[in-house]
């Protein structure tokens, strides 16, 4: 099993109105205090081999481009590629901010893969989801990309935002088709407590999509880039052939990673940790040569299994049946007999060859299916 | 009194002593004139009164009503320079429990009867009135509130010549809140209220409350009607006919005081190692063990339930939890009845029985909080006479023991007389929903302020049924509402049977009128559809009367539910998400392959019009 490292650049140019993650808005003291915090976290850690390397956000390209490329530089140093091994070194990027010559940048550092956040091709829709990119603009990021020789070029996209429906999706998609990436991830719309679109949902619930809209998108997403040569290959992800994500297929194959920055996730040595998401808390403790305070928690027995198929159940391939009974010492079909019953009878579940897994109808109801193997904890 | 002596009794009068109680409507102010009682009399302490000192438990307080308050002695010296000991006697406020009622006011000779300077004479001031007459006490009209902006007493004196037929000059204006008129409120006891009558010997007492302690047993209310009662004796209770040594005798002052003897007239508690309300109960005449009184004090009835539901452990709670906490319960409540039962559905729990629907729900929510017990609870349902074809008559708790129609020969169900006093502009209204529940109107009075009196006759299972609530809503909650079952009355009645996914589901069927079943039938099918939650299968709800479906609604099957990020790696936060549904959906009950959240059993009881 291998390592991911994960690292969160806070800062966004502006903040969008259903984002929960840990962010802020772009200020350079803040952001270069921020920088010199995460290579105090870095020097404290210990060097291993590393299969991925993931900058996420916020909006990791509100740095410039020379700033993200030493720190990738300096990342590869403290976890590089294990031997024999090519690395995958992923960005997100907001389509807005890339300016000429960026990629190369990133490209030269060893970045081989670009997330494009998207969300819409539909200007109506964008200005919905508060963001501020143009379709030309992310045209030109993803032909920078193929320019600059990026191997693999992704775009997130979002369903079920508020004034969507069935057509403007299927254009959204097309559009995306048209641009011949790589990757595309689909997200159905989640309204996170506390966000501004939290409190638009209580003042006007009618503007939201209900259960059969948001079904229909998903299902149109699918049967669009399924067509298109795209596997289906996790719930919200979609992949031609040689371009899953192995950064996320990690998280769904209860692999380790190491998390960095703030608000960031760990798992290692079977304990489950995520950060502070308080800025200051984190840049006081960094800066320090301090333990990041963090929330832990640990599973065990029963309760760790049950997570590890909730994970594995995202993925079109399943829950492997022998590698499972190797890795936890548990017959998944033995030990979940009952629930396995009621749900293939349901037709959300199959076992074959090996393999328990959700049917394409149970991609639909993930959560119920899912929730029947975790332990209260 | 039908005793006949066989030796003379010498007659006494107890001349210091007065016993007496309140009746009030809810709300109208009956704790707190209870309250500046204790404190005029120096009974308690102003700064030791907590708020309300006489009501027990949480509970009573939370619906600001009184279900069982323990009866206090009082010692006043009155203006003629003489000390009294005057025993307040504490009357429940609900109608689910007049036998109570009617046992507490068989203790005393005098009533103070409150009104609310400016919501008037109620349907339970009428009713509680009625009854204070039928023991023959003395009344004093107290009206209360009268400083309040909207009071008007003179209106209100009008009402209580009118309906009361008593006369204005024996009315006392009085706030209990500030202290008006409580003085000539004590006064008006002692010099109107009838000092107590008896015998010196052959004891007799009533027992017209009891409790249960669990260090000491049964605490026993009594009022000494013939003789007297000492610690250290043996008594019998005449309806259970057996003999317990008395360890204490004492009165409440507010608190437990022992003294050496209860004598006639007087108002005390007894403790004497009995077990559980089982063996002693309230109506009960406590007599000598070796020279019983030949005849019981009248009135003693065993209490009947009127109104069961089926009480089922909910996931993880256990069977035996719930039958030892209904044991436990049983100590202090001989009113609650409940059997082991099986359903199909609900698997193993039983049928309780209530004396009526506010009954049930204080033991429910008693179940639920002090024994921390998660229940599924059945629509009530009332207790139907059923005669079958072959001459056997089949007493019917549970509408799914219903037999087959074809082996019926008819069906009863208890009726009420249900009085309700309203403003004049919701007599329509109010006619309109008691006739949809098959009620017809027996009689109809105006009053003085021009509120209307309306009675009503009409099936109990009616007015358990949602009837209260909607009364309240239709009449912006102005009308009141009192009942009491005059009997078995024949009925065209019907079972309706509720089927999910094809499947009868017992603890969801009811017994109704066959001209109304197909409606109720749509109506419930509706609301099920409403309250049962989308599962990974479509759901069809049927309704169906002797096999033959009346309405058919669908729960659509579960379309999309999909935490669609990954939360960078966050994955306890997504388990945390999923662990949050679960345990929405453990609250749930499997029926079949149903999943059917708690109010689903209790639908039948919210269906609109």
């Amino acid at each position: 099993m291998g390592l991911g490292v994960y690292v969160h650049l806070p800062f966004c140019p502006y903040i969008c109105p259903y984002c929960d993650f840990a962010k802020w808005p772009m200020r350079r003291s803040a952001s270069e205090a921020y920088l010199a915090a995460l290579r105090a976290e870095l020097a404290n850690e210990r060097s291993l081999p590393a299969q991925t390397i993931f900058l996420g956000g916020g909006t990791p390209n509100a740095y410039d481009a020379a700033t993200i490329g030493e720190l990738v530089g300096e990342l590869r140093e403290r976890f590089p590629a294990p031997a024999g091994e090519a690395q995958e070194i992923s960005i997100e990027v907001n389509p807005e901010l890339v300016r000429a010559g960026d990629f190369e940048r990133y490209a030269r550092a060893g970045i081989d893969r670009i997330s494009i956040g998207v969300q819409s091709f539909v200007a109506s829709e964008i200005a919905t989801l508060g963001r501020k990119h143009t379709p030309a603009q992310v045209e030109r990021a993803v032909a920078a990309a193929r320019e600059a020789g990026i191997r693999s070029v992704s775009l997130d996209l979002i369903f079920a935002v508020p004034g969507q429906d069935a057509a403007s999706w299927r254009r959204s998609l097309e559009t995306a088709l048209a641009l011949d990436v790589d990757h595309c991830s689909t997200y159905g719309l989640t309204v996170e407590e506390g966000t501004p679109y939290e409190r638009w949902r209580e003042r006007e619930p009618r503007a939201f999509l209900d259960e059969e809209r948001e079904a229909e998108l998903y299902a149109i997403a699918i049967e669009m880039l399924e067509d298109a040569g795209f596997e289906h290959y996790e719930i919200s992800n979609f992949a031609r052939p040689g371009h899953r994500s192995r950064h996320n297929a990690n998280y769904w194959a209860n692999g380790e990673y190491v998390g960095l920055g703030v608000g960031a996730a760990s798992y290692r040595g079977g304990e489950r940790s995520v950060h502070t998401r308080e800025l200051a808390t984190y840049l006081d403790a960094a800066r320090g040569g301090r333990p990041i305070p963090s929330e832990r928690e640990r599973l065990e027995g029963i309760a760790a299994v049950g997570e590890a198929i909730m994970l594995a159940l995202r993925t079109a391939q399943g829950v492997e049946l022998a590698g499972f009974k190797e890795r936890y010492g548990v017959d998944v079909l033995e030990r979940y007999a009952p629930v396995i019953a009621t749900y293939r009878e349901a037709g959300v579940l199959e076992a074959t060859d090996g393999y328990v897994r959700l049917t394409r109808r149970g991609r639909f109801v993930a959560n119920d299916v899912c929730g029947a193997f975790v332990v209260f904890s | 009194m039908p005793t006949k002596p066989e030796q003379p009794h010498r007659s006494l009068t107890a001349a210091n002593v007065r016993n007496f109680c309140i009746i009030a409507h809810i709300d109208h102010g009956k704790t707190t004139l209870s309250d500046r009682l204790l404190e005029l009399t120096r009974t308690v302490e102003s700064r030791d009164l907590e708020d309300q000192a006489l009501d027990a438990m949480d509970l009573e307080r939370e619906r600001g009503i009184t279900i069982r308050m323990h009866p206090v002695t009082l010692k006043y010296r009155a203006k003629d320079g003489q000390e009294y000991e005057l025993n307040l006697i504490d009357t429940p406020g609900h109608v689910d429990f007049s036998y109570e009622v009617s046992r507490s006011l068989a203790a005393c000779e005098g009533a103070l009867l409150i009104i609310d300077a400016a919501q008037g004479i109620e349907a339970q001031t009428l009713a509680n009135y009625h009854l204070a007459l039928e023991h023959d006490l003395t009344i004093i009209p107290v009206i209360n509130k009268i400083d309040l902006p909207a009071a008007d007493p003179e209106r209100v004196m009008g009402e209580v010549e009118e309906l009361l037929v008593i006369e204005k000059s024996e009315c006392i204006l009085a706030s209990a809140k500030n202290g008006i008129g409580v003085e000539d409120i004590l006064e008006a006891i002692v010099a109107r209220i009838p000092a107590p009558k008896g015998h010196t010997d052959h004891l007799r007492g009533l027992v017209f409350n009891a409790q249960f302690d669990p260090y000491r047993g049964v605490v026993s209310y009594v009022r000494v009607v013939d003789g007297e009662l000492k610690a250290g004796s043996r008594f019998m209770s005449m309806a259970h006919q057996k003999v317990y040594e008395c360890t204490e005798v004492g009165v409440f002052s507010p608190h437990m005081r022992p003294i050496k003897k209860l004598a006639m007239g007087s108002v005390g508690y007894v403790i004497a190692n009995i077990k559980s309300l089982g063996d002693i109960d309230v109506g009960d005449t406590l007599t000598e063990a070796n020279n019983p009184a030949h005849v019981a004090l009248a009135g003693y009835r065993k209490a009947v339930p009127m109104v069961y539901c089926g009480l089922y452990p909910n996931e993880g709670v256990e069977y035996d939890d719930l039958r030892d906490a209904l044991d436990k319960m049983k100590l202090n409540d001989a009113a609650l009845s409940y059997e082991p039962e099986t359903s199909v559905a609900l698997g193993f729990g039983f049928r309780c029985g209530f004396l009526g629907l506010l009954h049930m729900e204080i033991v429910q929510e008693r179940l639920e909080r002090d024994f921390n017990l998660d229940l599924i609870a059945t629509s009530p349902s009332v207790v139907f006479r059923v005669t079958k074809t072959n001459g056997e008559v089949e007493m019917i708790d549970n509408p799914s023991k219903l037999p087959v129609m074809n082996t019926i020969e008819s069906i009863e169900e208890p009726f009420v007389k249900a009085t309700i006093i309203t403003p004049p502009e919701y007599v329509g209204a109010i006619m309109d929903i008691t006739i949809a529940r098959r009620g017809t109107l027996a009689n109809m009075e105006y009053l003085h302020d021009g509120r209307v009196i309306l009675t009503f006759e009409m099936p109990l299972i009616e007015v358990i049924v949602d009837y209260f609530d909607q009364l309240k809503s239709r009449t912006k909650g102005y009308a009141s509402l009192d009942y009491e079952v005059i009997g078995y009355r024949e009925g065209d009645l019907v079972k309706l049977e509720i089927l999910l996914n094809g499947e009868p589901v017992d603890a969801l069927s009811f017994i109704v009128a066959r001209d109304k079943a197909p409606s109720r039938g749509r109506a419930l099918a509706e609301k099920l559809k409403e309250l049962i939650p989308r599962q990974m299968f479509e759901v069809p709800i049927q309704a169906a009367i002797g096999g033959k479906v009346v309405a058919r609604e669908t729960v659509s099957a579960q379309r999309k539910n999909v935490l669609a990020k990954c939360y960078g790696g966050d994955i306890t936060r997504k388990r945390k998400l999923l662990e949050k549904q679960k345990a929405g959906k453990e609250r749930m009950k499997r029926v079949g392959r149903v999943e059917l959240p708690q109010e689903a059993f209790m639908a039948v009881l919210k269906l609109d019009d």
